[in-house]
């Protein structure tokens, strides 16, 4: 066994701050695909990915409940906090790319290794050495300096434990605001009820949580609420069949579903502002919107130290950032033959510092770039 | 006769709806509402109204270039030149002008009202024609909703309690206006 990588307060909250990161990252690439589905078509698909982007905006607020219950604060304007795609996580031994993909064959076998069950062979193979050419990778720990996490299962693995033993030695270890807690009467509709973390117990029921949804590990396909993990989820759209109870990972039984991967806005991958025409009206609207990510970002940190409140604004702002996202995979995005334009998730730098400053959502903001 | 150009449909359509082009395009229905303007109204209505439009177009940056500063509009700005050209070349044109201005209707409530018997008798009736939804998305992409920054009811929600929100209107919509 090696020798854990987390000995102290600090050292969790850091690697939380690494978990608040992983799993706002998983967003952006299954919003992208969702909303590159045309209207009215790909029912199937879009309730699919819908739920799981929605699980994932949970798992955001749990990790945040942790981080707070320790003492930490929780910072989504962080630089780097939104990764630049495509990003990078690990696959066992290999690491695999994120993209921000249209709904394609691509962008659901990614999904799959995203949410893929993932234990290393044994308690040394946790941690793997990030190659000196790599990209950083997302599940990385913070604490040990070029290593990262056999998979994502791992990583958590690592601070459920972490957390154990620095509990054992700190018995002051929760001693968090209270009132900074997200409790169920600010998450609804949310993919599961949110957990308030005051202890060792709930916190670790918190992040076991987060590893269940997410990869089903050790509950099989279904958890004990009768809920499909997000890797069958996904499976289902490889296999073409819905899963039901009882059935084997590989052999799902249900009634049939269909992709019509042909019914989607064909978004360039991972476009990046540098790929919109300089200075056009698409490229603003570009810029616009991740503007408007940035300050929504802004918002929920608001909402993650002590005004939960907020928590329904950032409701109707994500409405917003909807309808912003729909208009831009609508437009071609000229010179890319015939690939259509899609939020590039470049967050300006102007919400990396003091978020008082930043501007309202909506507004204007050229020239704000990273 | 060439098919009316996409490209021309949609510039006319900035013109006539002041909205910009990408959120004309961020409807998804544009291609729609052109083939929807062509089976109401015939393919040579429509490219006699491309073609009306490019001439205003061309009208407005003649005077807008100063050919005859002596003209009294010569003073007004860029975009009254264009107001003016529009209001000449197709909004007082008895076959052109009916089109537009239902064109105008089709981008704001994403209907196709239609065209009055005074124009059916005298320039043709066609099938498609009759008053009529273009697509089932069509209501809700209305650029109505934007206009007066409120979501379609029943449609785009827009978050529980964003009613006691004033409505966020952007402000080259405002038209000096304050909020």
């Amino acid at each position: 066994m090696t020798a854990s990588t987390i000995n102290n307060r600090d050292d969790l909250i850091s690697y939380l701050h690494v978990a608040l990161a992983l799993e706002h990252a998983t967003i952006p690439p299954y919003l992208t695909a969702y909303y590159s589905i045309r209207s009215t078509t790909n029912s199937d698909a879009a309730h699919i990915i819908r739920v799981v982007a929605v699980e994932e905006m949970l798992h955001l607020t749990l990790v945040a409940n942790v981080l707070n219950a320790i003492g930490g604060k929780p910072d989504l304007n962080r630089p780097g906090f939104v990764p630049s795609y495509p990003a990078y996580l690990p696959d066992g031994e290999n690491d695999f790319t994120v993209d921000l993909r249209p709904l394609s064959p691509e962008a659901v076998e990614t999904f799959c290794k995203i949410e893929r069950p993932g234990q290393a062979p044994s308690a040394d193979a946790r941690l793997v050495r990030t190659p000196d050419s790599g990209s950083p990778v997302l599940a990385f720990s913070p604490t040990a300096e070029g290593m990262r996490f056999y998979s994502i299962g791992e990583f958590y693995a690592e601070i459920i434990e972490g957390l154990g033993k620095v509990a054992a030695d700190d018995p002051k270890l929760f001693s968090g605001d209270p009132d900074l807690q997200v409790g169920p009467e600010y998450f609804y509709s949310g993919g599961g009820a949110v957990i308030v973390v005051s202890d060792l117990d709930s916190a670790c029921r918190a992040l076991r949580f987060i590893a269940a949804q997410g990869e089903g590990l050790d509950s099989g396909i279904y958890d004990a609420d009768g809920e499909l993990a997000h890797y069958y989820r996904f499976r289902q759209l490889q296999l073409g069949r819905y899963y039901q109870v009882g059935d084997e990972p590989d052999a799902p039984s249900g009634p049939p579903l269909s992709v019509a991967w042909d019914d989607v806005y064909p978004v360039k991958v991972s476009a990046r502002l540098a790929d919109y025409p300089p200075g056009s009206e698409l490229a603003g609207v570009a810029r616009d919107f991740n503007a408007a990510y940035g300050a929504f970002l802004a918002l929920l940190t608001k909402a993650f130290n002590g005004q939960p409140g907020l928590l329904q604004d950032a409701v109707c702002d994500m409405f917003r950032l909807r309808d912003g996202f729909n208009r831009l995979v609508r437009n071609p995005l000229p010179g890319s033959d015939g690939l259509h334009a899609a939020p590039t998730f470049e967050i300006p730098a102007a919400f990396g510092s003091d978020p008082e400053a930043a501007p309202a959502a909506g507004e204007r903001t050229q020239g704000v770039t990273r | 006769m060439t098919a009316p150009s996409f490209e021309e449909f949609l510039s006319l359509s900035v013109d006539l709806t002041a909205f910009e082009e990408t959120v004309l395009l961020g409807t998804g229905l544009a291609r729609d509402y052109l083939a929807k303007v062509q089976a109401a109204c015939g393919d040579e209505v429509v490219t006699a109204l491309l073609a009306a439009h490019r001439a205003a177009r061309a009208d407005a940056a003649v005077d807008a270039g100063g050919h005859d500063r002596a003209l009294p509009y010569r003073t007004l700005p860029d975009r009254a030149l264009l107001d003016r050209a529009l209001r000449h070349r197709i909004f007082s044109d008895d076959r052109l002008g009916p089109v537009a201005r239902n064109v105008i209707k089709l981008w704001y409530a994403g209907m196709w009202y239609a065209l009055p018997p005074e124009w059916t008798d005298r320039y043709g009736a066609h099938a498609a024609g009759e008053t009529s939804t273009v697509t089932a998305a069509s209501y809700q992409e209305g650029l109505l909703w934007r206009a007066i920054g409120a979501n379609p009811p029943g449609a785009k929600a827009p978050g529980y309690g964003s009613w006691a929100q004033p409505p966020r209107i952007e402000d080259r919509y405002l038209n000096g206006a304050t909020k």
